[in-house]
C-alpha cells in the first residue's frame, strides 16, 4: 500500500508543485496519473524513485517511510519505465530484460553475462506476458519496433520484483493501436505480479479505457480521484480547465489532421 | 496581427548593409602570410629545392647535369633486375656438403677477374657459388611475415593497455579525479613519444629484435586507442545508463551492459585501423634495429646493394596495398 499523507513540495523559487496531497493506493492497483503539463506529476512520481525529497508530509510504502529507506531498496523496491525507453539498442532483448535484475548478480558474474537459470527464466516469462516470442530472445534492442521495444522495457521493470512501478509517459512516441496493447501489457503485468503501477498519462481515452484508478491533478492538487466510469465532463473541466476547452477548439480547427489528438472526440462533442 | 507576432525588419533592402569583402586588414595578413612563407622558405633550404629540382628538369632535356638525376640513376641502374635468388660462395659455408644440396639449389662456377693491385694486374680466378632460385625472396618474405605478426602483437598488447587506461581517462567511470588526471597524463605521454625514439630506447633495453619494435608500436598506439576509447566511452548515450543506475546496478555492470554493446563497433573499427597503421610502422622500425624488415632494409642500403632493396621495396609495397584492401574489404562488410 502507498501513502501520502499530506505531502508538499516546494522547490527553490518558492513554486508549489505538490501541495498538501493525501493520497492511499491499494497494492496491485493499476492508477493513471492525469493532468496538464506542470500539474505536479512527474513530481508526485518524483517523490517514490528518490529523486524529489517531500519538503513537508510523508510517503510511506507498506507503512514504510520512503526518506528512511536506503538508497538500494528503493531501486529494488521501485521500477521506471521510461518516456524514451532506454533500452541499450545493441544488446540483445533478453539481457535487456536480464539487466533490471543486475543488483542481485555478482559483478564479476555479470561482466561474463552469467545469469542464473532461475532469472533467465523469469525473463523469458515476461517476455512471454507482454507478447513477445522466443525469436526475439536474442536479438537486438534495435531491431525491434518501437511498442515492441516499449513492451521489453515493461519486461525489464518488472524482472526486478518491483512493489511499485513508475512509467512516465510510456506511449507518448506510438500509435493508437501500438498504444493500447502496450498498456494492455502493463495493466496484465500489474495484476500478475500484484505490483502498484503509476502511469502518466495525456489521452484521457486510454485512461478511462485501462485504468483501476484514475488520479487527476492540477497546479500540485488532487482534483479528481475515483474509478473511470466517474471522470465526468465536470471533472475533466475541473482538471484541464481553461486548456480544456483550448484544445477543443484548436481540435476542430485542426480536424482536418488525422492524428491521435489531446481530446478524444466523444468527449469533445459533449462538452460542444 | 500577424505583425505583432513577427516584428519586422524596418529598413528596406535598399538600405541594408552590405560588408565589404577585401579590406586593407586582410591584404595586410596576406602580405604577412607571405613574408613569413619566405622567412620559413630560407630556414628550409625550400629555395635550394627549387633550383635543384629545375636543374633536374633541364637536364632531362640534356640541357644541365643534375645531382639529383645522378643520385636517382645509381639507384635505378643497379635496382635492376630485382635480386630474387640467394647466392652464396661455397667456401664461405661451414662444413660444405657437395653431395647432399639444400632443396632446389645447385653450384655455379664462376671465372671471375681480380685485380692485384701489387702488380697491377688482373688474374682469373674460379669461385664457386651455392645458388638458391627465389631464396633470397623467400628471405625477404619471410622477414615481411615478422614484420606483420609485429605490427599483430604491437596491436594486441596497446589493446590490453589501453582499455584500462581509457575507463580511468573517461571523466564519467573514473573512481576518482587523481585516476582520471593520472591515466590522461599516460595516455597523452604515450602519444607524445614517436615509435622510432621509443624503440631506439628499448633497442637499448632488450637487444636488437622484434621485442623492441613490439614494445614500441604497443606504447605509442595505445596512447592513440585511449584516447579514442575514452571519448566514445564518455560520449556513449546517457538514457540507457541512467536506467540500469536507477535499478540498482553498479558502475561496472553499466559499463558492462549500457555502455560495451554501444561502443564496441567503434572500438573494432579504430583497432583495426591501429593495426594497419602498425603494419606500416613495423616496416620502419627495423632501421633502428627494432626487428622485421626494416633492419634487412637498412643493412642492405649500407651495402650498396641496391637490387636486393629494390625486392625488399617491392614485397613492402605489394603487401601495404594487400592489407589496405583487405582491411577496406572487412570495412564493407561490417558496415
Amino acid at each position: 500500500m502507498l501513502e501520502f499523507k499530506s505531502t508538499s513540495v516546494v522547490y527553490g523559487d518558492g513554486t508549489k508543485a505538490v501541495d498538501n496531497i493525501s493520497l492511499t493506493i491499494k497494492e496491485g492497483e493499476f492508477c493513471v496519473l492525469l493532468g496538464p503539463s506542470g500539474a505536479g506529476k512527474s513530481t508526485l512520481m518524483g517523490m517514490l524513485n528518490g529523486l524529489v525529497t517531500p519538503t513537508s508530509g510523508e510517503v510511506a510504502l507498506d507503512g514504510v517511510v520512503m526518506t528512511k529507506q536506503t538508497k538500494r531498496t528503493l531501486q529494488q523496491q521501485i521500477s521506471m519505465i521510461h518516456q524514451q525507453l532506454h533500452l541499450v539498442p545493441r544488446l540483445s532483448v533478453l539481457h535487456n530484460v536480464l539487466s533490471g535484475k543486475l543488483f542481485a548478480v555478482p559483478t564479476i558474474k555479470s561482466l561474463f553475462k552469467l545469469f542464473d537459470n532461475k532469472d533467465q527464466r523469469r525473463a523469458c516469462m515476461l517476455l512471454q506476458e507482454v507478447d513477445l516470442e522466443e525469436k526475439h530472445l536474442y536479438r537486438r534492442a534495435s531491431a525491434l519496433s518501437g511498442g515492441q521495444q516499449q513492451r521489453v522495457a515493461i519486461a525489464r521493470a518488472f524482472m526486478a520484483e518491483p512493489k511499485v512501478v513508475l512509467a512516465d509517459e510510456p506511449v507518448a512516441s506510438l500509435d493508437p493501436t501500438v498504444s493500447r496493447q502496450v498498456l494492455n501489457s502493463l495493466k496484465l503485468a500489474s495484476h500478475a505480479h500484484n505490483a502498484t503501477v503509476l502511469c502518466s498519462l495525456h489521452q484521457i481515452e486510454y485512461a478511462i479505457e485501462f485504468a483501476d484508478r484514475i488520479i487527476a491533478m492540477r497546479k500540485g492538487q488532487v482534483v479528481f480521484n475515483g474509478v473511470p466510469s466517474e471522470l465526468d465532463d465536470a471533472a475533466l473541466k475541473a482538471i484541464y480547465g481553461d486548456e480544456y476547452r483550448a484544445a477543443t477548439a484548436e481540435e476542430r480547427a485542426a480536424s482536418t489532421q488525422d492524428k491521435t489528438l489531446f481530446v478524444p472526440s466523444k468527449l469533445t462533442s459533449a462538452v460542444a | 496581427m500577424l505583425e505583432n507576432q513577427h516584428p519586422s525588419n524596418p529598413k528596406n533592402w535598399h538600405q541594408w548593409s552590405l560588408e565589404q569583402m577585401v579590406t586593407p586588414k586582410m591584404i595586410g595578413i596576406l602580405l604577412l602570410i607571405i613574408v613569413l612563407l619566405g622567412l620559413s622558405a630560407r630556414n628550409t633550404e625550400m629555395d635550394k629545392a627549387a633550383y635543384k629540382t629545375g636543374e633536374a628538369v633541364l637536364a632531362v632535356i640534356g640541357l644541365s647535369q643534375s645531382t639529383v638525376l645522378d643520385g636517382g640513376a645509381s639507384f635505378v641502374k643497379q635496382a635492376f633486375p630485382f635480386t630474387i635468388e640467394s647466392r652464396r660462395s661455397t667456401n664461405r659455408i661451414v662444413d660444405f656438403d657437395r653431395d647432399n644440396l639444400p632443396l632446389f639449389s645447385h653450384i655455379e662456377v664462376v671465372e671471375e677477374q681480380r685485380y692485384d693491385a701489387l702488380n697491377e694486374t688482373y688474374t682469373a680466378e674460379i669461385k664457386e657459388y651455392l645458388v638458391t632460385p627465389f631464396g633470397y625472396l623467400w628471405k625477404v618474405l619471410v622477414k615481411m611475415w615478422e614484420t606483420i605478426e609485429m605490427g599483430f602483437w604491437g596491436t594486441l598488447l596497446s589493446v590490453m593497455i589501453s582499455i584500462p587506461l581509457a575507463i580511468f581517462s573517461a571523466k564519467n567511470y573514473s573512481p576518482n579525479k587523481f585516476t582520471y588526471l593520472g591515466a590522461r597524463f599516460i595516455l597523452s605521454f604515450h602519444r607524445a613519444m614517436p615509435e622510432l625514439i621509443v624503440a631506439l630506447f628499448f633497442v637499448l633495453m632488450y637487444g636488437f629484435g622484434p621485442i623492441a619494435g613490439i614494445f614500441a608500436l604497443a606504447m605509442h598506439t595505445s596512447g592513440v586507442l585511449g584516447k579514442f576509447f575514452a571519448d566514445e566511452i564518455e560520449n556513449a548515450p546517457k538514457g540507457p545508463q541512467d536506467a540500469l543506475l536507477s535499478s540498482g546496478a553498479n558502475k561496472v555492470q553499466v559499463l558492462r551492459y549500457a555502455v560495451l554493446p554501444q561502443v564496441f563497433p567503434s572500438y573494432v573499427g579504430y583497432v583495426q585501423y591501429i593495426l594497419e597503421r602498425n603494419i606500416r610502422t613495423a616496416t620502419v622500425l627495423g632501421m633502428v634495429g627494432a626487428g622485421g624488415i626494416g633492419m634487412e632494409l637498412k643493412g642492405r642500403w649500407d651495402m650498396f646493394a641496391y637490387s636486393h632493396v629494390a625486392t625488399i621495396l617491392l614485397v613492402i609495397l605489394t603487401t601495404v596495398m594487400l592489407l589496405e584492401y583487405i582491411s577496406q574489404k572487412i570495412r564493407a562488410k561490417s558496415m
